[in-house]
């Protein structure tokens, strides 16, 4: 009797050629081959922040790109580097699969994620599993102080970001000759802006600033809020000398022009670090408006070679943009892992372990000293640059030895421009 | 906000109201809106207050293509099964919406974006007050359309009762497809009015289609001036919210008043029985 191809039986075999596919293994058949070596990238490319995700995400691949079209990794044979793209969607249950998913797809370590919540999530993951994570963009100092052995942070902590801020606005404060007495802060209300605004107030109330000061307003708001009219109403009416904003690329925006409509008088705008305030869109959209918001921010180092050759072929590819804190670190992740792939001469997760805990990388086209990663992963030389836009452009005004330009400030206020 | 709000609410509760499918890509038509007038913008250099025509009309197209390809297939089917689908076309417009226009959240400036008029020392948005005007505006020509024209009455006739306007003569698929078709024009007016105030990007429409089905319980379900009143009643009920809780938890406001009239009049202000 003929067997007739029906919905049940179609659903038997193709359960019975899934269980086979599982149990023989593809991913142990794809480690095994020398010639291509899959790292996982996961950036938030869809949903809230999938501007920025998408620019760690072309980060990650220009890195890798580049060790390809150099002859791969040599120690190896000429392995190429191969991205296994993963999505987080900003979310951090959608970031773990992911993570999951490519540790099953055979990657030998993980690159990303920008987002803290996510880095932690993928960190535990990477812990169970023994597979390194190799964190291009993540902040808040918790993810990297729960012993884990197979994290590694390229990015400054929190911390570091609070302790430059203080010395920072402190220069400013004693150079200019203001006072700057009244501080208001608002910040979006994820893991990242809220532990970024917190350690500001933290840090401003625990008296850790070289002057006098107090925190007079804090508003904290949803990532991808559309209306901040009361908000700015507030802090309007606390009477600030400067607002220290702490945004993410959307809320950014409606915040400028609010503050502009509502006529906030401020010394200036300076954010403890926070994207939103720096990208090319941010200062194509409000003009006049963009300038002189200072930004405490791990910035590209104008000044080193690496930069300017990355930031050329960056601004071939992508036509108007170039390269910031977000794409900048996140080529410096994958090519850290490059190099230390180099130095282990293997994919074994141990070796690649080993390689990264002795790394000292030092073609850095960030500001900051070379990559190296201390006992709990962190990287001490990792640190923050004060940026200014004067003139639509993004200049490194603070510290001194990787400044392009002398800051402005107290600032013209936003209505007053022109 | 609260003009805006009403006509998203608007379009909602009209399909809904309808055709008895709830319209999950309601907040990606939104952002479609919003890119149309945008587009628009860049090329013509009209602004988006002006543009909302053209917004409109290309929604009512796709959206009248929605319905005739998709919509009219699934209305047979059982709730949760059109869900799938509606959240379906959702995705594939959040994610078009990415491919064509890129995930970067433009906000561009424009004639009216940061004009303000001052009474005394209250102050006083022109883009929110023109928004406010327009959205009111197209809400009541809907309003008055559905109650006095020919094709006005058909549709809320195949709202009342599918079969009887069958029998009657009425072509029940085709005004279906006006119907949805005008339910995605008011979205797409809303999203062109938004255009000055908020930056565009392929996710913007979630949170207002959140609120909008908020708006569309409080109003009942169905009822068109209980969307616009609805929608008044959020907006200023959320701005207000703001001067007492942190606005970080703005959301729990049109949320909570959703909930208190599930509670206490589950048929909404202006819903019948059923």
């Amino acid at each position: 009797m003929k067997k007739k191809m029906n919905r049940r039986t179609f659903l038997k075999y193709s359960a019975a050629v899934g269980a086979t596919t599982a149990i023989s293994g593809f991913p142990a058949v794809l480690r095994a081959q020398p010639k291509e070596i899959l790292i996982g990238s996961i950036q938030p490319v869809t949903g809230p922040l999938a501007d920025i995700g998408i620019a760690c995400r072309r980060g990650n691949q220009m890195a890798a790109d580049e060790i390809n079209a150099r002859g791969g990794i040599k120690s190896m044979g000429g392995a190429k580097l191969k991205l296994l793209l993963g999505d987080s969607e900003a979310k951090e249950e959608v970031g773990r699969m992911e993570a999951e998913r490519l540790i099953k797809d055979g990657a030998v370590c993980i690159v990303g994620p920008f987002m803290s919540g996510i880095a932690m999530a993928i960190a535990t993951l990477c812990e169970a599993r023994g597979i390194p994570f190799v964190i291009d963009i993540a902040a808040a100092d918790a993810i990297t102080q729960r012993g884990y052995k197979y994290t590694f942070r390229c990015f400054p902590t929190v911390s570091t970001f609070m302790k430059n801020m203080g010395e920072y606005i402190g220069l400013i404060v004693k150079e200019k000759k203001v006072a700057i007495k009244r501080i208001a802060v608002t910040n979006t209300g994820d893991l990242f802006g809220r532990v970024q605004g917190k350690a500001w107030i933290d840090h401003i109330k625990g008296k850790k600033l070289p002057f006098e000061a107090e925190v007079v307003e804090h508003i904290e708001y949803p990532v991808g809020v559309a209306d901040l009219s009361a908000e700015v109403a507030k802090v309007k009416a606390a009477k600030p000398d400067i607002l220290c904003p702490v945004t993410r690329p959307g809320d950014a925006k409606i915040l400028i022009r609010e503050l502009f409509k509502q006529r906030v008088e401020l010394l200036g705008i300076v954010s403890p670090g926070a994207p939103g305030l720096y990208e090319p869109e941010f200062i194509r959209d409000v003009g006049k408006l963009a300038d002189f918001v200072l930004n405490n921010v791990p910035w590209v180092n104008p000044r080193s070679p690496k930069f300017k050759e990355i930031n050329e072929r960056f601004s071939k590819l992508y036509p108007g943009k170039y390269v910031d804190t977000n794409s900048g670190y996140a080529y410096l992740g994958v090519m850290v892992i490059a190099d230390a792939l180099e130095r282990a001469k293997s994919t074994k997760p141990e070796d690649l372990l080993e390689a990264l805990r002795k790394t000292d990388y030092r073609e850095n086209p960030m500001v900051g000293g070379p990559v190296q990663f201390a006992a709990n992963g962190d990287n001490p030389n990792a640190t923050s640059a004060m940026i200014q836009i004067l003139k639509g452009e993004i200049k490194v005004v603070l510290p001194k030895e990787a400044a392009e330009a002398d800051y402005i400030f107290p600032a013209p206020q936003l209505w007053e421009r022109g | 906000m609260g003009g805006v709000y009403s006509l998203i609410a608007l379009g909602l509760s009209l399909i809904f109201g309808v055709m008895k499918v709830i319209n999950f890509a309601h907040g990606a038509m939104l952002a479609w809106g919003m890119y149309i007038a945008l587009t628009t913008m860049r090329l013509t250099g009209i602004d988006p207050f002006f543009s909302f025509l053209m917004s409109a009309a290309c929604l009512f197209v796709i959206g009248y293509i929605i319905q005739r390809t998709v919509v009219n297939r699934i209305m047979p089917f059982h709730e949760s099964m059109q869900v799938i689908a509606m959240v379906g076309v959702m995705m594939v417009f959040e994610n078009l919406a990415q491919i064509i226009w890129g995930p970067d959240p433009h906000s561009p400036h424009t004639k009216y974006s940061l004009s303000t008029v001052w009474l005394g020392s209250v102050m006083i948005d022109v883009p929110r007050l023109l928004a406010f005007g327009i959205a009111i505006l197209i809400a009541t020509l809907v309003f008055l359309f559905l109650k006095y024209t020919d094709l006005g009455k058909a549709i809320r006739a195949s709202a009342d009762n599918r079969t009887g306007a069958l029998l009657v003569g009425t072509d029940v698929n085709k005004v279906y497809g006006v119907c949805f078709g005008i339910g995605a024009a008011c979205v797409g007016v809303a999203g062109s009015l938004l255009v000055p105030l908020i930056p565009t990007s392929p996710h913007v429409g979630f949170p207002f289609k959140l609120t909008s089905f908020a708006i569309v319980i409080l109003g009942g379900m169905g009822s068109l001036p209980g969307a616009m009143l609805g929608g008044l009643i959020i907006g200023v009920a959320e701005s207000l919210g703001t001067v007492f809780i942190p606005s970080s938890l703005k959301q729990i406001i049109s949320f909570s008043i959703m909930v208190l009239i599930l509670l206490f009049r589950p048929q909404g202000l202006f819903g019948g029985k059923g």
